[in-house]
C-alpha cells in the first residue's frame, strides 16, 4: 500500500473550495491498494457497517443508556461521566446521528475499495478532501473496534496482544491514520497559504 | 470552520467584537439573563474535556484538535501532549450546548470527550 499526496505547488487556489477548504473539489492524494489488502479492508468496514447498524436497533436509552458490547461503548463514549441524566439525554439527541455518520464513514471506505477487492491488481483511489476526512475516521473507527477486539487498555499495552493477523492489521491502519493525516495537513496548510 | 473555539486554558475567553453585538442585539431586554462583563475562562461554567486513550496516534490526535478547534500547531501538539501525559486537556470552556457540539465532533473522530462542569 502507498499514500501518495498532491505536490503542494498543485494544491494552489485553483483547488480551493468555496468554504476556503482546499480538495473539496480536487483530488489531494490517492491511495494505492494491493487486491488483498483491499478485501481485508472491506471486510472490516462492512463488519462496521453492520456492528453500527445493529447498534443503531438498540435502545440505550435503556439500561441506564449503557453499550453494551465494550467496543460500541467506545465508539460512542458517554458524554457526561457523573450525570447520568444529562447523558441520557445527550445521548437521545446525538447517537442516532453519530452512528449513522460513522456508518457513513465506513460506507466511504467499502464503495472505494470494492472495485479493487474485486480485481486482481493495484488499484489507486484518488482522495479529496471529503473523502480523505471519511477514510482517516473510519479507520480510526476501526481501530478502536480492533484494539477493544485485543484488550488495549493501556499505552504500551498493544505488545501483549492476541492474534498476530490482528496485530498485523492494527499496525497497518495506524500506518494508514498517520498517513492520511499528513495528506490532510498538507491540503490544510495550503489552503491557509492560499487564504486572502 | 463552524464553531470555531478561542484558545483554552489561561487564555481569557472574550470575543470582545461578538460581545459587543450580542450586547447591540440584545438591547438591554435580557436584564439580569445575560453576563454583561467580559467573561472569562474560569468563569464559564462548562468544559470540554478529551481523554487519553492507548489507540488514536499522537499526530492524529493533534491534527483533531488543529482542525477542529482552529489551534496552530505548538498549541494543538501541547494539548495532545496534556492529554497523553496527564492524561486528560481541557480544550474550550462555553455553553453547554456549544461543548455538547465540541464534543459531539471529538466522538465523530474517535476522541474519548466528555462535559463537564469547568471547575470555579
Amino acid at each position: 500500500m502507498k499514500i501518495v499526496a498532491v505536490p503542494s505547488h498543485a494544491l494552489g487556489p485553483g483547488n480551493v473550495g468555496s468554504d476556503g477548504s482546499i480538495g473539496g473539489i480536487g483530488s489531494i492524494g490517492s491511495i494505492v491498494v494491493e487486491p488483498d489488502e483491499a478485501r481485508v479492508l472491506v471486510s472490516l468496514s462492512q463488519q462496521m457497517q453492520s456492528l453500527l447498524a445493529d447498534a443503531l436497533e438498540t435502545d440505550a436509552d435503556t439500561d441506564a443508556g449503557t453499550e453494551t458490547d465494550t467496543a460500541v461503548q467506545r465508539l460512542l463514549p458517554n458524554a457526561y461521566r457523573d450525570d447520568p441524566e444529562l447523558a441520557d439525554e445527550w445521548r437521545r439527541f446525538s447517537r442516532r446521528g453519530l452512528i449513522e455518520r460513522k456508518i457513513g464513514f465506513a460506507r466511504t471506505l467499502t464503495t472505494a475499495l470494492t472495485p479493487v477487492a474485486a480485481g486482481d491488481a493495484e488499484g489507486t483511489v484518488s482522495l479529496t478532501t471529503d473523502a480523505a476526512l471519511d477514510w482517516v475516521r473510519g479507520i480510526g473507527d476501526l481501530r478502536l473496534v480492533i484494539a477493544d477486539r485485543m484488550g488495549t487498555v493501556v499505552d504500551g499495552d498493544d505488545a501483549r496482544a492476541g492474534e498476530p493477523g490482528l496485530q498485523d492489521l492494527y499496525e497497518l491502519l495506524a500506518w494508514m491514520q498517520d498517513g492520511l493525516v499528513q495528506l490532510l495537513e498538507a491540503a490544510d496548510d495550503a489552503a491557509l497559504e492560499a487564504a486572502p | 470552520m463552524e464553531g470555531v473555539t478561542p484558545p483554552p486554558a489561561a487564555t481569557p475567553l472574550v470575543d470582545e467584537k461578538r460581545d459587543l453585538q450580542l450586547d447591540a442585539q440584545v438591547g438591554g431586554k435580557l436584564d439580569g439573563k445575560l453576563d454583561e462583563r467580559g467573561v472569562h475562562a474560569a468563569e464559564v461554567p462548562w468544559a470540554i474535556v478529551v481523554w487519553n486513550d492507548p489507540v488514536n496516534l499522537q499526530s492524529y490526535v493533534a491534527w483533531v484538535f488543529r482542525r477542529h478547534f482552529a489551534l496552530d500547531q505548538p498549541t494543538a501538539h501541547q494539548l495532545m501532549m496534556q492529554v497523553h501525559t496527564a492524561g486528560r486537556a481541557t480544550l474550550a470552556h462555553g455553553n453547554r450546548e456549544h461543548m455538547e457540539r465540541h464534543t459531539e465532533a471529538m466522538h465523530e473522530y474517535g476522541l474519548w470527550a466528555t462535559v463537564e462542569k469547568a471547575p470555579r
